[in-house]
């Protein structure tokens, strides 16, 4: 399971109490360009104590350690009790965070990571580099059966405690998306002792240097989070040090979205993750709420075409596909103008992501001409081509898990909208274990499948031909299935490159090649909004994956 | 004839009579506009109820929709026309194959002596014991989502209350005293079985089923309300409802429609299944 995301995302933290404009240019620019502190801390002198109460709307994790599997839910919670090495600042720059500073060897083959030397865990015991290694070791062990996080040490052959505040990294080969990858929650420090304590007990309470720590995990209902009052390790852009403001956190799973927002309004919960686009827009309309709009860093969210197989296997047929589908109207009225048309593969929040509106006009006209230029030229009494006997049908397997309903709508149009070129689209709604089935057995010629990562090195994750090949899990990330030597070869060189401005060269010219191969449709960025009551205060998402934090946040009443 | 008339006024019935048959024509009038949608729903719905138009996304009940228009732009009144056949057939095909199991239990039961009885009555009590719509999700969990499973869970759910009903109907036609004379004047176990105890034990089986095809409708709405029945862009009105669900606040129409149309059906196959009742319970009065 990569980070699966369900919905959605945005760095930049937007107050609505500012104008409209401001949301919309923040929301259009490709860099997070509000700040992620001012968002809500406007107002007043922080007040110490009280219980925030978070309803989130994401799955329930099976395991709070993040190491385990790696996925979304597991982030927006471990975000509140575990930190990483590195932080993200708003503008995009690695900034420290567990770590204060960090040296590459020249030739990129070792790296020295030198720890603060004041961090405690939420048991009292010191942060060492011998935590690093065992962290490392953790994700890497087989039996963790970390997806995400594994990924994304692919080139790390092992870490060594130089001493107890220099862990040095050891690689097969460069990599330039080392700092990025380590930003991530999937890759969060925990304690060593923590981790011996074996994979159930870790899952039920992981020991990290976060400023509040896991009290108690009550299934189906919620995780009690209380303050650590060891706390000493803000990253370099929190608002103030020393413990968290909060006394604690009650993290409340309500899968309803409309119940999520009527808990809100009640004054039940200060803060619900995956507002719907109607909650949305119900909200702004009433002013009471603040919004935070943080769309998830690395991929957008796209439908991808399975090349490797008819009759997507011809990219005549393919390019058909997205010449004769019609999105744009559709995401205005169901997404309530919350969410922004992408044109690439990247997130917005991504600074290497390439865009190209030419590649995705709809053209119903040229949509038709390529499928007789392709062979399917005779239609069938329902109006659906046929070709030597076969009839021209995709098979589109849709998670309800991770599509909201206005995504599910916006298939159904499109659906309809390929139906006028003579596609057949049988959109088959599943569970998520049955959605995973459909994909391991190769039996779907479109499907949305988002991935999170920071860096524009998801490229190489979803379109390497090496990730079609299936993981243990039976998962492959390439699902668009595109093989091409060239862009392999890019994407190669792009990771391994240490010259800024070689790496976003190489990353352009590998977006081109995928964008120009018709295998991806860019729908927007992944949506991710929270909204929070006029008590709260302080509360902002972090630049890494957009997890929301709570460290600075206090409650006013 | 004058006997009768007198009697109802003895009783001071007529008012009572007069709502009956009221309620029995809308009952009639609205199931010959069922059939009709069911039939002909290009002749009754304005609209390709699948023709979206994202434009005119969320439109209020206006002249030019008379139920507005869904997420999608789409006709609702369109849709909910064209629903009408998909959700009657599930309806009507799960109360068929309910009803079929659920007699091949009872003739079971009732004929195949002592054991087959025990283990007929053992097995109903066991499904007994589960409620009807989470049997139906058991077997579509095992079976998989889509319209025939989801009309053959419903079906099968359905089965023990009719088998059931059926058995006891059998047995006690067995032990009347017209299959007894039968018996003493000697007529083969067969011609009984065909001629007297079926013809007899069946007849209430039309009404049963008129009963019933209310509730499959419903629970075939159920599970395509919780996505394991029709697949989309289908028009059915569970479907509708569960697809409309998350804009009950702020457009009413996309799900009070479809519900009403539920409702409107359970309730009109329910008043003529009591017609039924009355008219059978009449007809075997004056016989």
């Amino acid at each position: 399971m990569p980070a699966l995301p369900s919905r959605a995302a945005r760095r930049a933290l937007l107050p609505l109490a500012a104008s409209a404009v401001l949301l919309l240019a923040a929301c259009s620019a490709a860099t997070g360009d509000a700040t992620g502190t001012t968002g809500t801390a406007a107002s007043g002198t922080p007040v110490s104590g009280g219980t925030l109460v978070y309803a989130s709307g994401d799955a329930e994790p099976d395991c709070l350690d993040p190491h385990v599997g790696g996925n979304y839910p597991q982030a927006l919670i471990a975000g509140q009790y575990l930190e990483s090495l590195v932080s993200i600042d708003d503008n995009g720059r690695i900034i420290p965070w567990l770590a204060d500073s960090w040296e590459m060897a020249e030739d990129g083959l070792t790296w020295e990571f030198t720890l603060r030397d004041d961090v405690r865990f939420s048991d009292g015991t010191p942060l060492t580099a011998a935590d690093v290694k065992a962290t490392v070791e953790h994700v890497q062990d087989p039996a963790t059966g970390s997806s995400t996080g594994y990924l994304a040490l692919g080139k790390v052959a092992g870490v060594e405690a130089v001493s107890d505040t220099v862990a040095r990294f050891t690689m097969t080969a460069p990599d330039s998306a080392l700092l990025e990858s380590l930003s991530q929650p999937w890759l969060a420090i925990e304690s060593a002792a923590g981790i011996a304590r074996g994979l159930d007990e870790n899952c039920q309470a992981p020991i990290g240097t976060g400023p509040f720590a896991v009290d108690g995990w009550v299934k189906q209902d919620h995780v009690a989070l209380v303050r650590n009052d060891n706390y000493s390790s803000p990253p370099a852009d929190a608002a103030h040090e020393g413990p968290a403001y909060l006394e604690a956190i009650d993290w409340r799973f309500l899968p309803d979205s409309a119940s999520r927002y009527a808990a809100l309004q009640a004054g039940q919960v200060q803060v619900i993750d995956n507002a719907q686009p109607d909650t949305l827009a119900a909200a702004a309309s009433a002013g009471t709420f603040t919004e935070i709009d943080a769309p998830r860093p690395g991929a957008s969210n796209r439908l991808e075409l399975n090349s490797g197989q008819a009759p997507f296997d011809d990219a005549l047929v393919r390019e058909a596909f997205i010449r004769a589908v019609d999105v744009n109207d559709g995401i205005d009225s169901l997404f309530f103008g919350t969410a922004e048309r992408s044109y690439s593969a990247l997130s917005s929040v991504e600074p290497l992501g390439y865009s190209d509106e030419s590649l995705f006009g709809t053209d119903l006209k040229k949509a038709n001409a390529l499928l007789d230029e392709a062979g399917w030229s005779e239609k069938d009494a329902n109006g659906i081509r046929v070709k030597d006997g076969q009839r021209l049908s995709l098979a589109f397997p849709v998670s309800t898990n991770q599509s909201i309903p206005a995504e599910q709508s916006l298939f159904e149009q499109v659906q309809a909208t390929a139906a006028e070129a003579g596609f057949e689209v049988v959109i088959t709604p599943l569970d998520l274990s049955s959605w995973y089935g459909a994909l391991f057995t190769n039996d779907y010629d479109v499907v949305s499948a988002p991935y999170t990562k920071v860096g524009p090195d998801v490229l190489r994750i979803l379109y390497h031909s090496d990730s079609i090949t299936p993981a243990p899990s039976g998962y492959f990330a390439n699902l668009a299935q595109l093989s091409d030597p060239e862009l392999d070869s890019l994407l190669a060189q792009a990771a391994s490159s240490l010259d800024a401005d070689e790496r976003q060269t190489l990353y352009t010219a590998a977006q081109k090649r995928i964008l120009g191969s018709f295998t991806v449709l860019p729908l927007y960025d992944q949506q991710n909004h929270f909204l929070l009551s006029p008590t709260l205060h302080g509360a902002r998402a972090i630049g890494t994956v957009s997890t929301p934090s709570f460290y600075d946040a206090w409650l006013s009443e | 004839m004058s006997e009768l008339e007198l009697r109802t006024v003895a009783v001071g019935a007529r008012p009572r009579v007069a709502t009956v048959r009221i309620g029995t024509v809308l009952a009639v009038a609205f199931a010959l506009y069922l059939l009709l949608a069911c039939l002909v729903p290009d002749a009754v719905a304005p609209q390709d109820p699948n023709q979206i138009a994202p434009r005119d996304a969320f439109s209020p009940p206006s002249p030019a929709h008379w139920f507005g228009t869904d997420e999608s732009g789409r006709d609702v009144y369109s849709r909910v026309v064209f629903g009408t056949a998909n959700s009657l057939l599930i309806g009507v095909a799960a109360t068929a194959s309910g009803l079929t199991l659920g007699l091949a239990l009872a003739v079971l039961a009732a004929f195949g002596g002592r054991v087959f009885d025990f283990t007929v009555n053992r097995t109903i009590e066991v499904l007994f014991a589960f409620p009807g719509l989470l049997l139906a999700l058991l077997v579509i969990v095992i079976a998989g989502p889509g319209p025939v499973t989801a009309t053959l869970a419903v079906g099968l759910s359905t089965a023990p209350g009719y088998a059931r009903i059926l058995r006891g109907q059998l047995l006690a036609v067995r032990r009347s005293g017209y299959v007894e004379a039968a018996r003493v004047l000697g007529h083969r176990p067969r011609r009984i079985l065909g001629r007297h105890i079926l013809p007899n034990a069946l007849a209430p089986l039309l009404v049963l089923a008129t009963l019933g095809i209310g509730q499959a409708i419903v629970w075939a709405s159920a599970l395509s309300f919780l996505g394991l029945g029709a697949l989309p862009p289908t028009a059915e009105w569970g479907a509708m409802l569960s697809a409309g669900r998350p804009y009950l606040a702020t457009a009413w129409w996309l799900t009070v429609f479809p519900g009403l149309m539920i409702v409107l059906t359970a309730v009109a196959s329910t008043v003529l299944g009591r017609a039924l009742t009355r008219v059978r319970a009449r007809e075997g009065a004056t016989q």
